[in-house]
């Protein structure tokens, strides 16, 4: 067997992220002896996702064709958008089922000091959505950090005008985290948002 | 690579999958890039504290030379987080974080308590008041002056005249006064009297009593066209602006 080929893998692994030489090297040989339609399966999945993988029309989610898989499907509940910053939120809120709604992807957030601007986002494709009809509440799931708030705070503002409820995910102290080592902002956060027990 | 010191944070930008590279203005160490391993997972122990303009006590570790310390503690001295909060305020201290990135030396100690306060200062007035003229005005004056770039205005640079009476104007490119007498073909501003005191309360004043200095909108005017002048022209700077929202 030529050495070229493995180095070949070896050197095409190492540019993934988190990904050294030393595991891309676990990962090839790894992949070597792999069960051949196992290997071609793992190829074809790779060239397909550069292929068909393109936004979603509605929401900028990762979609293979017009419309993602969650705008399409007639079982989601239509009335209420999640708003991400990035394609890979929306698979952590869906691993939550916490949510049965629909998703808008944001493309980032907010960042002054980075240059990033409202017109950089889509944020305009979403005040669009809500100005469309139907919709009931608005969901601002981006990041509990400076940037993420202040695009929450943009974005409620540009939904001012329709009548929508515009909601921001809870603030607070993780779960199975202890009250000793919360900081100070974290712990205001989560008193400010403190509810009744049911 | 020292150990404990006090910083603020200027920006910072994520690294890998869950680190951070947070670029800080240290009181005793200048500007230093430091490295914070997992913040970004929900239950680091760095919580909210590398958020932008915190003002915390913080630890480094590494070695003498090294190019990116390891953040090991950040303990919130004063969050800024009313700041935060306001959209208009928030990008008007991301203006002042970029002028001092631009402006400071990495790693540059001689200063750094004075850029230190200087920050601080200027956050401090932006929370109390976002939205203030004044404020990035004067830090930009006395940044400019920390980096070596202060207008020379007191007297004529070539034959030394102090009074009023001679008719000063500024020379931007030469970032000097000159009096009626010595003035030259190039581009000057003309500075009133009043202009001339204001500037030199503000580069001669403690950052402290600068908040006993209230100018009229009209002088407030002219001293911001001043500061944007020097600032281009002489001390020949671009900065990219903090887009606003």
């Amino acid at each position: 067997m030529s050495q070229g080929v493995i180095e070949n893998l070896i050197e095409q692994l190492s540019k993934l992220p988190g990904v050294g030489r030393k595991t891309a090297q676990r990962l090839a040989f790894f992949i070597l002896n792999m069960k051949e339609e196992d290997a071609s399966a793992l190829a074809g999945a790779i060239t397909d996702l550069k292929r068909k993988a393109r936004s979603c029309r509605l929401c900028f989610n990762i979609a293979d064709s017009d419309l993602c898989g969650i705008c399409r499907d007639s079982l989601r509940d239509k009335k209420r958008i999640c708003v991400v910053e990035e394609p890979s939120n929306i698979l952590v809120v869906e691993r939550s089922g916490g949510f049965n709604g629909l998703y808008h992807v944001l493309m980032g957030a907010l960042s002054p000091i980075d240059g990033i601007t409202p017109e950089m986002l889509k944020i305009k494709e979403l005040v669009e959505r809500v100005r469309e009809g139907g919709i009931e509440e608005v969901v601002i799931a981006t990041n509990p950090n400076t940037k993420g708030e202040l695009t929450a705070r943009h974005i409620k503002e540009a939904l001012g005008p329709f009548d929508v409820s515009v909601t921001r995910i809870a603030y607070g102290l993780p779960l199975g985290g202890d009250i000793e080592f919360a900081d100070e902002i974290t712990m205001k956060k989560s008193l400010e948002g403190r509810r009744k027990i049911e | 690579m020292p150990g404990r010191t006090e910083g603020i944070v200027l920006k910072s930008r994520p690294f890998g999958e869950a680190d951070l590279i947070v670029e800080y203005l240290t009181r005793d160490f200048g500007i230093r890039p430091a490295f914070a391993k997992s913040p970004r997972k929900i239950k680091s122990r760095f919580g909210g504290s590398l958020e932008p303009f915190t003002h915390a006590r913080i630890s480094l570790m590494g070695r003498e030379d090294a190019n990116l310390p390891r953040l090991t503690q950040s303990d919130i001295i004063r969050p800024f987080q009313t700041l935060r909060e306001h959209s208009g305020g928030f990008v008007q201290a991301c203006g002042l974080a970029a002028l001092v990135m631009k402006l400071l030396p990495e790693r540059e100690t001689h200063g750094a308590p004075d850029a230190f306060e200087l920050l601080l200062w200027g956050l401090d007035g932006l929370e109390r008041e976002p939205g203030s003229s004044f404020v990035p005005v004067v830090f930009k004056l006395r940044v400019l002056a920390l980096a070596g770039y202060a207008p020379s205005l007191s007297g004529c640079a070539r034959c030394g005249r102090q009074s009023e009476a001679f008719n000063f104007s500024f020379y931007p490119r030469d970032g000097a006064l000159l009096c009626g007498d010595c003035k030259k073909d190039a581009p000057a501003i003309k500075i009133s009297a009043a202009l001339k005191g204001l500037l030199g309360s503000l580069q001669a004043f403690p950052l402290e009593k600068l908040a006993r200095i209230k100018p009229g909108e009209k002088l407030l005017s002219e001293l911001k066209g001043f500061v944007e002048t020097h600032f281009r022209e002489g001390a020949n700077i671009t900065v990219k602006p903090a887009r606003p929202l």
